[in-house]
């Protein structure tokens, strides 16, 4: 926990070092949401409800959509990204020999502090969405939402962490991680709006749709126990699953001399 | 100006843009899925919305949405243009300075890799947007002549995407980073361009700007002069708007690498 602070408070300082380039950026995150917001507005000029999906439910997606990205550029993706060019470069050697868990070290080392404002100005979206939510936010509907989004990041962590591990057999796998760029994207609307084997692929193999969606159904109130139960049961799989391979990974890395 | 000789300097072009692609093979295809996954959301969105109004929007049917972004998926991949993440690298690193100083003007190595690239991964982009077109039951009113007239403005719309790459691409030179200004430059196209919607059915202040700017010239006006969306006559009008377009993206990009050119070698000197 200690260190993790630490952690971030030098990549704050850093952050801090490039004020101009920190104010462009907080730029770009406002213009991005709002084109985002405007192409929903666009779409719901035609209809009252899309799928079932109202406009405000839609900007709640929205928001839970900026908040999961959001999270994931602010700790994942730098730090995987650094791994694998660790793994390239053989100085993941140095890491392996600190006195902390190297799972740690590899997922949570750097940050890109920016990225909180784009937690929070998603956050602000979703209560922007909720606000104009016909049902009241009731306390059981607040949980199920903090469990499922949990539960997203976990998901999300899993995927990113087994991806990373592929580096350790085939070395350039930061293209994999393109996949996930592409496919994020896919998250900004309801997985149910795509038929069949698309809704497939959006939600299990890429699990940013889950990640997204069901956080925000459970915040309508939309969620029921039996879902519930099932996402905390697929969250704990991927979590294990992806730590094991995390594990043989690490037993078949050699180091970059050896 | 293309005589003997640059027939040559473009088959060695070609040749090594083979070999630098060939050596990324996985990479070539991945950057493949940009082309698709957004036409296929906003697909998939725009036939919720229809299916909540009885099937219809407008001009539109189920079937004729699903036309316009099967057909946006090839636009978007042979409209796409990637040279402003490449440019700022180069002038960061101090890479482009020897590009400068070879005979051939860098532009040209950015043109045969574009193009090789699209011909290339069009491989997978291809089958992709026939799956689609089976999933949603996409219908064309393609003629002939759509064909004919919608591969000139598909031309014409990956020239204008590209030629306002460089545009943008050259802030650079001042700047250095252009992360900035290409957010906006995308953001904008995403709005304007045809991406989240058909042109047509922007609400009509949006469609009234998305005209007036460059944008739908590079992706939603091919598109619906291929889909069959619109009559031969309009479809020409279109086309010449797209000849406009091209002209003033080649005159801003001449001044804007001119005038970048003089302040790059100022910086280095």
């Amino acid at each position: 926990m200690r260190l993790l602070r630490l952690f971030i408070r030098t990549e704050l300082q850093f952050a801090l070092e490039y004020r101009v380039n920190l104010l462009l950026e907080v730029m770009q995150m406002v213009v991005v949401a709002g084109t985002s917001i405007a192409a929903v507005l666009i779409l719901f000029t035609y209809t009252e409800v899309m799928n079932g999906w109202t406009l405000a439910q839609m900007i709640v997606v929205l928001g839970v959509y900026y908040v999961v990205q959001g999270a994931e550029e602010l700790v994942m993706q730098p730090s995987f990204e650094r791994f694998m060019e660790h793994v390239r470069e053989g100085t993941l050697d140095f890491i392996l020999l600190k006195p902390v868990s190297s799972q740690f070290m590899v997922s949570f080392r750097h940050f890109q502090t920016v990225q909180t404002l784009q937690v929070l100005l998603g956050l602000g979206v979703v209560v922007a969405g909720l606000s104009r939510l016909a049902s009241d936010v009731t306390p059981a509907s607040a949980l199920a939402f903090a469990v499922t989004l949990a539960c997203g990041f976990v998901l999300v962590y899993a995927l990113l962490l087994f991806l990373s591990t592929l580096a350790f057999w085939f070395v350039r796998v930061d293209n994999l991680l393109a996949i996930f760029w592409a496919f994020i994207d896919a998250g900004r609307f309801p997985t149910d709006i795509y038929p069949g084997w698309l809704r497939l692929t959006m939600s299990t193999v890429i699990p940013v749709g889950i990640a997204v969606t069901i956080p925000a159904k459970a915040i309508a109130g939309l969620v029921d126990l039996q879902t519930l139960g099932l996402i905390l049961l697929a969250t704990v799989v991927a979590w294990v699953v992806s730590r094991a391979f995390w594990q043989r990974g690490l037993r078949s890395y050699t180091g970059a001399s050896a | 100006m293309l005589g003997q000789g640059s027939i040559r300097v473009y088959r060695a072009l070609i040749t090594q843009g083979f070999q630098v692609l060939s050596a990324y093979r996985v990479s070539l295809f991945l950057y493949a899925l940009f082309s698709f996954i957004r036409p296929i959301i906003f697909l998939a969105a725009w036939v919720a919305v229809a299916e909540s109004q009885g099937g219809r929007l407008g001009a539109f049917s189920k079937a004729d949405i699903g036309g316009y972004f099967v057909i946006t998926i090839l636009v978007t991949h042979l409209s796409a243009a990637w040279d402003f993440f490449e440019f700022e690298f180069e002038i960061r690193r101090g890479s482009l300075s020897p590009k400068l100083l070879r005979p051939l003007h860098p532009i040209n190595y950015a043109i045969v890799q574009n193009v090789l690239w699209k011909l290339i991964t069009s491989l997978a982009v291809v089958p992709v947007a026939i799956a689609i077109a089976i999933t949603f039951e996409a219908r064309f009113a393609t003629t002939p002549g759509h064909v004919a007239l919608g591969a000139v403005s598909a031309v014409l719309g990956a020239s204008i995407a590209f030629v306002f790459g460089w545009v943008f691409a050259s802030v650079a030179f001042w700047t250095t980073r252009v992360h900035a200004v290409v957010t906006l430059y995308q953001r904008a196209a995403f709005i304007f361009a045809g991406q989240i919607a058909p042109l047509t059915l922007l609400p009509g202040p949006l469609f009234a700007v998305a005209m007036a700017l460059p944008f739908a010239y590079m992706l939603g006006v091919p598109t619906e002069i291929l889909r069959g969306g619109v009559d031969l006559g309009t479809g020409a009008l279109m086309v010449v708007g797209q000849v406009v377009w091209l002209a003033v993206g080649i005159a801003l990009y001449r001044v804007v690498w001119a005038a970048g050119l003089r302040q790059y070698s100022a910086v280095g000197a």
